[in-house]
């Protein structure tokens, strides 16, 4: 499963980027180059989506690809696939159900919130009904504050059912497969959640499958949710103050900030006790992030032109082959901030 | 008000358990102390009892964030309100009202990280402190066998905060680990309750057999005739996985692998799913256990030897919180020492990663494969040579042989470990005198060099069905419905 999930991901850079980009990309690192890079290969759904991958898991996994012939090695560390590959690929993603609503990227770390709230809420008033002390299943403060809260001065058993019905709701719009894996995953009465584990082993599959199913299904879910307040009300509250309009890293947002109020990066740079370099990372970060930021007082139209026709031609996204064919005078910088911007609106 | 009574309002429980009241009397008459109790001999009596009489909070230093955690939810059951745990999740908004509030809470549990902090310091330093509590004190002493680093400066940090009187509690610390303890701490007039780390109730047996494959069927033959629930120790996190698909293979119910690599919610959920019986098995690493207050635990497996026999009797402790007879087995064949030694040399830092980390500093985290011990290690080292050494190459040279010195010590801890297998003494007295004490009194069921049977342990009862899933629907209306109540 895991050898399917990085044949993907190879696909999608096609030998532009290492076996490192991959790791870094399915453990969600909150950097500016694989924020970026999920959004120029359109690799957002699997951004972040397995944490706990360890490097050496992942070097297995493509030692497997090699061996079974499915990659070749175009540079050190990095790979194409072959005929046979992209056939095993294609077959694959025909089965790969949890893709449909799966996005790691919009939903990282707020589907991790999400879950919470929603698992311990259930977890509360299943047992409030049922009169039994319990101990919460997870340990997260700011849960315990919003559940407590949430739950304050509310009829337990009004809550319960109409919750029920919710949840019923959602599950019924779900396959079999995928409404058992979510409620096998909530903890209540006398039922503590199934791990991945346990529920693969019931269900006969993978348990990285389990995993991107529930994942895929919370995210479908959050997104019902967000959307339809009047037909999820209860699910609504879970998620409306969670969800952000963009995703930036902290000190990208501050860069972000100063650059609202008019400063330069040079500015920035001095204000902020950063080398410029770092504001110019930011900078990029925003504009692959941020729709209506411009990247014009950055990068001049006859630059931008340049720099798109060099990258449509070549058909590629690595710089160095991009500014050896626009030449010295763009920079590394105008050119990432114009396939940030370009990686945005193609990908939206 | 008697101590007695103030134990059965609060607590519940009519005695104190051996040891318990005279500790208790020392830390309200202000003095230092330093205790060592049997595992599960009922530590955190000790400094929550003094929470009611004391005017003031009690400071609670814990090595690790769950078990802190563990401690406050089971304060939180009791009823008490006046608890809190500091540590880096805390959320912005909480942390401030604690900030704002800290006099208000009962009991502080704090991180030793989260002490370092300047800010917390401040906070703490502006509220009566009546107690320091240093739980798992044996983390202190780096030849202690979960040495943190960061326990080092609790000397420094208490000095900070007034020198409030201190309870420096743990259950396995021999005497070089004790005065350890006494000297970081900066103790005076220590007053010491030393009592006896023998569990009377837990029988002990040691079994070699002749190969790998052999103690795969030991561990099979008890999974299926023990009373449950066990666990099984095992030192890799491969092997956990690998023994629990094994025993589920074989037809064995309830059983789940834990370890330190899986996603915590995952892991959490296997912690409730053994605490709340639905499990009857945990194959697992020496990450499960701590915090895990699990009464009826009725035996505990070694499927290979731990590194040395501080983390042995720990382990063992597990058993039989509930003073029921337990059991603890052990499973050695030849060659076992080895795999551990090369385990444990595994946690010590390489040349390549002290270099490294000296050139590159934290970015050397991606560059190369490094786990958490190694880390802390190699933080604590490159900390302490910096303030002596001159040069890099001196830094470098200095933190190799200390390295080296580490390796040396662990390997005449394994090896102490091997030769507890090997002597034809009875085993508890071998632990006992580990630590420098002396057995008192043998249980009936002592260990297999003494004579006991393993009889009274072999009867499994039949164990309750495990609730059945009758599809989503059926189940999602189980959760929200009593019927009880339509």
């Amino acid at each position: 499963m895991l050898s399917y999930l990085l044949l993907y991901c190879l696909h999608r850079f096609n030998g532009e980027r290492s076996l490192a980009a991959v790791y870094h990309l399915l453990t969600g690192k909150k950097s500016a180059q694989t924020l970026q890079d999920s959004k120029w290969f359109q690799l957002e759904r699997v951004f972040g989506i397995y944490k706990t991958l360890s490097l050496g898991e992942l070097e297995q996994a493509a030692m497997q690809l090699l061996q079974n012939q499915w990659i070749v090695s175009v540079d050190e560390r990095s790979y194409v696939l072959t005929e046979a590959g992209k056939e095993a690929l294609h077959e694959w993603l025909l089965s790969a159900t949890f893709f449909t609503h799966l996005n790691g990227l919009l939903y990282d770390t707020v589907d991790r919130l999400f879950w919470y709230r929603l698992s311990l809420t259930v977890q509360t008033l299943s047992n409030l009904v049922h009169r039994h002390q319990f101990i919460p299943i997870h340990r997260h403060e700011a849960t315990f504050a919003w559940v407590r809260t949430y739950l304050m001065a509310k009829n337990p058993h009004a809550l319960a059912q109409a919750l029920h019905d919710e949840l019923h709701t959602i599950c019924s719009s779900l396959s079999e497969e995928e409404a058992t894996i979510f409620t096998l995953r909530l903890t209540s009465f006398e039922r503590i959640g199934w791990t991945n584990e346990q529920i693969a082993a019931c269900l006969q599959t993978d348990p990285l499958y389990v995993q991107l199913t529930f994942q895929h299904v919370l995210h479908y879910m959050m997104k019902r949710a967000e959307r339809e307040p009047k037909q999820f009300p209860i699910l609504h509250n879970v998620i409306k103050d969670l969800v952000k309009s963009v995703s930036l890293t902290l000190s990208a947002q501050k860069t972000y900030e100063w650059l609202i109020k008019g400063k330069t990066i040079a500015e920035i740079a001095r204000i902020r006790h950063l080398k410029p370099n770092t504001i110019e990372d930011h900078v990029v970060e925003i504009a692959a992030n941020v729709r209506d930021f411009s990247i014009a007082p950055f990068v001049a139209e006859e630059a931008r032109r340049k720099i798109i026709e060099a990258a449509t031609r070549l058909k590629t996204r690595q710089l160095k082959k991009i500014r050896d064919a626009v030449g010295e005078e763009i920079s590394y910088f105008e050119i990432r901030l114009v396939l940030a911007k370009a990686g945005e609106s193609s990908a939206s | 008000m008697h101590l007695e009574q103030r134990l059965y309002e609060t607590f519940g429980y009519r005695t104190f358990r051996l040891g318990q009241k005279e500790i208790i009397e020392d830390v309200l008459a202000k003095n230092d102390v330093l205790a060592m109790l049997p595992t599960g001999g009922g530590k955190s009596v000790c400094y929550q009892l003094p929470g009611y009489v004391l005017s003031g909070s009690v400071l609670i230093v814990s090595p690790l964030v769950s078990l802190m955690e563990d401690q406050v939810q089971q304060l939180k059951m009791r009823g008490e309100k006046r608890v809190i745990a500091l540590n880096s999740f805390l959320p912005d908004e909480m942390k401030k009202r604690a900030l704002a509030n800290l006099q208000h809470f009962r009991f502080i549990y704090a991180s030793p990280e989260i002490l370092q902090s300047p800010l917390w310091q401040k906070a703490l330093k502006q509220i009566a402190i009546s107690l320091f509590v240093v739980d798992e004190a044996h983390c202190i002493s780096q030849w202690g066998h979960d040495f943190r680093p960061d326990f080092l400066k609790l000397g420094a940090i208490r000095r900070e905060l007034g020198n409030p009187p201190c309870l420096a509690l743990t259950a396995t610390a021999t005497k070089d680990v004790r005065n350890d303890i006494i000297e970081t701490l900066q103790l005076t007039n220590v007053r010491q309750h030393l009592y006896s780390v023998d569990r009377p109730n837990i029988a002990i047996q040691v079994e070699c057999v002749d190969s790998v494959d052999e103690k795969l069927a030991r561990v099979l033959h008890y999974a299926k005739t023990l009373q449950g629930p066990g666990m099984i120790y095992a030192s890799s996190r491969q092997w956990t996985e690998v023994l629990a698909r094994k025993l589920e293979a074989e037809g064995i119910e309830g059983v789940a692998y834990y370890h330190g690599g899986m996603d915590s919610e995952q892991r959490m959920l296997v912690q409730h799913q053994f605490l709340c019986d639905q499990l009857q098995l945990v194959c697992c690493t020496n990450a499960f256990g701590m915090g895990v207050n699990k009464e009826n635990v009725r035996y505990v497996v070694h499927f290979h030897l731990p590194s040395q026999l501080e983390a042995y009797v720990q382990e063992i402790g597990r058993a039989g919180r509930d003073g029921k007879n337990s059991l603890a087995i052990l499973l050695y064949t030849h060659g076992d020492e080895d795999m551990v030694q090369s385990l444990i040399e595994a946690e010590l830092p390489t040349e390549e990663q002290v270099r490294l980390f000296m050139a590159y500093g934290n970015d050397v985290r991606s560059m190369v494969e490094i786990n958490e011990v190694q880390w802390r290690l190699l933080h604590y080292m490159v900390e302490k040579e910096r303030t002596k050494a001159r040069t890099v190459e001196e830094i470098i040279a200095n933190i190799q042989a200390a390295i080296e010195a580490r390796k040396h010590w662990k390997r005449s801890k394994l090896r102490q470990m091997r030769s507890f297998l090997f002597q034809p003494f009875c085993l508890r007295e071998q632990i006992v005198s580990y630590f420098e004490q002396r057995l008192e009194k043998k249980p009936a069921h002592c260990c297999n060099r003494c004579t006991f049977s393993l009889d009274s342990y072999q009867f499994k009862r039949q164990d309750e069905p495990v609730r059945a899933f009758r599809g989503w629907e059926e189940e999602l209306k189980r959760m929200f419905w009593n019927e009880e109540y339509t």
